[in-house]
């Protein structure tokens, strides 16, 4: 089918793409080996002996030489070995190699003062970011002559304890990422190159699971996981709940990903709104604000409007269902109004929840005040913010929150997961691909819309009564336009419609920030340049859902598919 | 005892558009009965009109004697009347096999598993590809699981919008004696159709609408031979 497309493309390049992806192989080690910078930076030494050496000791170290050779030996296997859709993996790895050789090359040419630094000065030479570069570009070219055949459908099925044993491998996969990637360049300014080192391991990262996803692997180990959905569930819980045992186990990384968690779980409830039910709502973060006050109100913080302190669960319960009412209060208005018109509606709602807390209406919120002082929550008398020691393990502070929110986090999941796969689910399926067709189908619409903005609503209050002990102040500030749209950038970015997606949606747009900090002012410039970048290169998301999928699919296939129906009509 | 369907005296407006003007049909059970005329005479109004989708200006619907031209469309379908839309309205990005749960949406018994197989077997091209998106499939196929669709309500009353249209002449013969199949099958049905020949020649009995209101009416052979419906009618016929 796709050979008509790729036909035009293929003749320039076509003979040469195996010796150019096996030249961009070898020039990709190459460059790891050699020297990348001429002279010392002011900082101190570009980071793993990068700095007028050759890179003699690979297995010693990580980073980014480390990385290119990887990336050297993955094109020379992928352009010898049999690869399924051989293509579409060397263009990731490509494209990782120039991501990772440009980054680099880049950031000492800045601060090295020009190109000298990545060329020769002194009588010293140091041509490594200049081979990576052409590496990169080399194997890109070559991938384009051996033609972007559609990702690889791995038919075949194994065994339950094997399907197991894969999913065990692959989240263990995750978490050593998620680690490192939390880890990599170290915390905040500690390290001067840390924002470089983190942009290139992403540049890394990325390269690697595009080339694996391009050969098959990702589709077939996500169709594993629906199948077992059960198991992958168990174990993604566990891994998480593994990190603190792992290099980012420290009080830092915990607040953050504790932070990130809460955000993923206010997202996973946003996408049930946007991504199921096809309704975009751009003032959810209001409903987390609104849990938050109820959890503030009831917390015995000083200045909370109730003299007297709930248990948290009750509290929390109390959050979810009045964020829910008006969930299903700024829903109704779809009853009447659709697309456009229903995003302004919440838009305002979001600006009147912003503009009455600032403004203390009710005295709920104390104003610009804020509530202050909300007391960590404890459990059997372990506060938990304190870091806890079990026997010889010392677990850093935050950790019990950590755990909570991975509990959180998990809880939503499968209440979105449960939702998406019942005949609500179905309902709102149809409903965002075509609401007339599915009131003909009987599906009570209205009801079926508000539903999905009181369920969306509860989550968030829910996520957001955690926040507020989690954080000890509840302020209106928190709860602005920017997060609401942050929100939504991470549902779509991670993939509409799907729970993974928002999870890493969540994890980018708030780990991101965290780990540009390096770059200062820059900061929101690289981060939008990295949304629109994964927008354009990405449109359905990082991790799409199946729908999803098929609909950015059927404009390839369109054209072949109706030859195809034609041919077998005549 | 009271006909299937019986419509009496509809006007349904759009706003200060009245696009239906007084019209009274009945549908006996067992019968294809079938609406014919032109272009925006009314025809498609009338049927979201019957299943729910448009509240009457004024008139009555009875289904089995019962007024229903009061109840929300899932409670029509409920009741047992489907309807295939105008233009079919699939779920393209969701496969055959979703499209026709969603067809049995409002049921709650346990044999939905079982039409489904019964669909396939009347549609065998679908069932061998009930796991592709419905998008993908040719108009011809695509009408044929609109009907599918429509079937897994287990209707009394099927209501089918325009079958015809887009589809070549061979595809239109087979989707009319797939609509006699059904027929013979138990399931009454009420026809809209701009290809008067065609749909005549199958009903027991047809109506003719003007500009909103009912022109003319009779037993479908018989207004197959009327001079007047030839001239208007079948002389636009391809
Ligand atoms: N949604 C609508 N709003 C306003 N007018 C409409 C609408 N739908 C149909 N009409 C008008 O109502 C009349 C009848 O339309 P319709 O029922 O679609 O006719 P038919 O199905 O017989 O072609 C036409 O004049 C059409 O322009
Ligand atoms: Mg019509």
């Amino acid at each position: 089918m796709s050979t008509v497309a790729i036909s035009e493309k293929r003749s320039a390049l076509a003979p040469l793409g195996k010796p150019l992806a096996i030249a961009g192989g070898v020039l990709a080690v190459v460059a790891a080996l050699l020297p990348w910078v001429t002279f010392s930076l002011n900082d101190g030494n570009w980071p793993d002996k990068s700095t007028l050496q050759f890179f003699d000791a690979p297995f010693l170290v990580t980073g980014f030489r480390w990385h290119m050779l990887l990336f050297g030996v993955f094109i020379l296997v992928a352009a010898l070995a049999p690869t399924p859709s051989r293509g579409r993996v060397l263009r990731a790895l490509g494209w990782g190699t120039l991501a990772v050789s440009f980054i680099n090359a880049l950031y000492i040419t800045i601060k090295g003062g020009g190109l000298g630094a990545i060329t020769a000065l002194d009588g010293e030479v140091a041509f490594g970011g200049v081979v990576g570069v052409v590496a990169g570009v080399l194997v890109i070219l070559a991938s384009y002559g051996i033609g972007i055949e559609p990702v690889a459908d791995w038919k075949f099925k194994v065994s339950t304890p094997v399907a197991y044993l894969v999913l065990l491998v692959a989240f263990g996969g995750v978490l050593y990422a998620v680690a490192a990637m939390l880890t990599t360049g170290g915390v905040g300014a500690s390290n001067p190159y840390a924002g470089a080192i983190f942009l290139s391991f992403l540049g890394f990262a990325g390269g690697v699971l595009a080339a694996l996803s391009g050969v098959g692997l990702v589709r077939w180990i996500s169709a594993l996981s629906e199948e077992h959905r059960v198991f992958s569930v168990i174990v993604l819980a566990a891994c998480a709940l593994l990190l603190p045992f792992t290099d980012a186990g420290n009080e830092y990384w915990m607040t953050v990903a504790a932070n990130i968690g809460i955000y993923a779980a206010t997202a996973i409830g946003l996408n049930i709104v946007v991504g199921l039910a096809g309704l975009l709502d751009l003032g959810y973060v209001a409903f987390m604000g609104i849990g938050a006050l109820v959890a503030a109100n009831f917390s015995g913080a000083a200045t909370a409007y109730f003299g007297f302190s709930l248990p948290f669960p009750v509290a929390a319960a109390i959050a979810a269902v009045v964020a829910g009412i008006f969930g299903a209060i700024v829903g109704s208005p779809t009853l009447r109004v659709r697309g456009d018109y229903l995003a302004i509606v919440t838009l305002a709602f979001g600006e009147i929840f912003t503009r009455s807390a600032q403004n203390d209406i009710g005295g709920f919120t104390n104003g610009s005040n804020a509530i202050p002082g909300i007391p960590a929550l404890s459990l059997f008398g372990a506060e938990f913010n304190r870091s806890i020691t079990i026997g010889p393990v010392k677990l850093p502070g935050g950790v019990l929150y950590y755990i909570l929110i991975v509990l959180l986090v998990a809880a939503t999941m499968a209440v979105f997961a449960n939702l998406k796969f019942s005949r609500i689910g179905r309902a709102w399926i149809a409903i965002r691909e075509d609401e007339d067709a599915a009131r003909a189908m009987g599906i009570r619409t209205g009801k079926m819309k508000i539903l999905a903005f009181l369920i969306g609503a509860m989550l968030a209050g829910l996520a957001g009564a955690v926040f507020a002990h989690k954080n000890g102040t509840v302020s209106y500030e928190s709860f602005k336009f920017l997060e609401s749209i942050t929100l939504l950038a991470a549902v779509i970015l991670g993939g509409m419609g799907s729970i993974p997606g928002a999870v890493l949606g969540a994890s980018l747009l708030f780990v991101l920030p965290e780990k540009l900090r390096d770059f200062e002012e820059y900061r929101l410039m690289i981060f939008g340049l990295a949304l629109i970048l994964i927008m354009r290169f990405r449109p359905v998301g990082l991790i799409p859902d199946a729908h999803r999928r098929a609909e950015m699919a059927e404009k390839a296939d369109e054209n072949a598919e109706e030859a195809h129906v034609e041919a077998r009509k005549a | 005892m009271s006909p299937l369907l019986e419509v009496r005296n509809l006007s349904v407006a759009y706003g200060a558009i009245e696009a239906v003007r007084d019209i009274s049909f009945t549908v006996e059970a067992g019968q294809i009965v079938s609406l014919i005329g032109s272009n925006g005479a009314g025809k498609t109004t009338t049927l979201r009109t019957i299943s729910g989708l448009l509240r009457p200006a004024s008139g009555e619907i009875l289904f089995q004697g019962k007024p229903i031209h009061a109840e929300p469309a899932h409670a029509i379908l409920g009741m047992g009347i489907s309807h295939s839309p105008e233009g079919r309205r699939l779920f393209p990005r969701m496969t055959v096999e979703e499209n026709l749960q969603l067809g049995a949406y409002v049921r709650k018994d346990d044999g939905v598993q079982a039409d489904m197989d019964r669909v396939y077997e009347l549609f065998p091209v679908l069932g061998e590809r009930r796991h592709n998106k419905a998008g993908l499939f040719s108009g011809g196929e695509q009408q044929m699981l609109a009907i599918g669709r429509a079937m897994m309500s287990k209707p009394r009353l099927l209501m089918l919008d325009e079958p015809s249209m887009g589809l070549s002449p061979i595809m239109t013969q087979k989707i009319f004696d797939t609509i006699k199949e059904l027929q013979s099958l138990g399931t009454t049905i009420l026809l809209v159709e701009q290809n008067a020949l065609a749909a005549l020649a199958l009903s027991d009995h047809g109506y003719v609408i003007d500009l909103g209101r009912t022109t003319l009416d009779g037993p479908g052979h018989s207004l197959l031979a009327d001079q007047r419906v030839r001239d208007a009618y079948l002389g636009e016929v391809h």
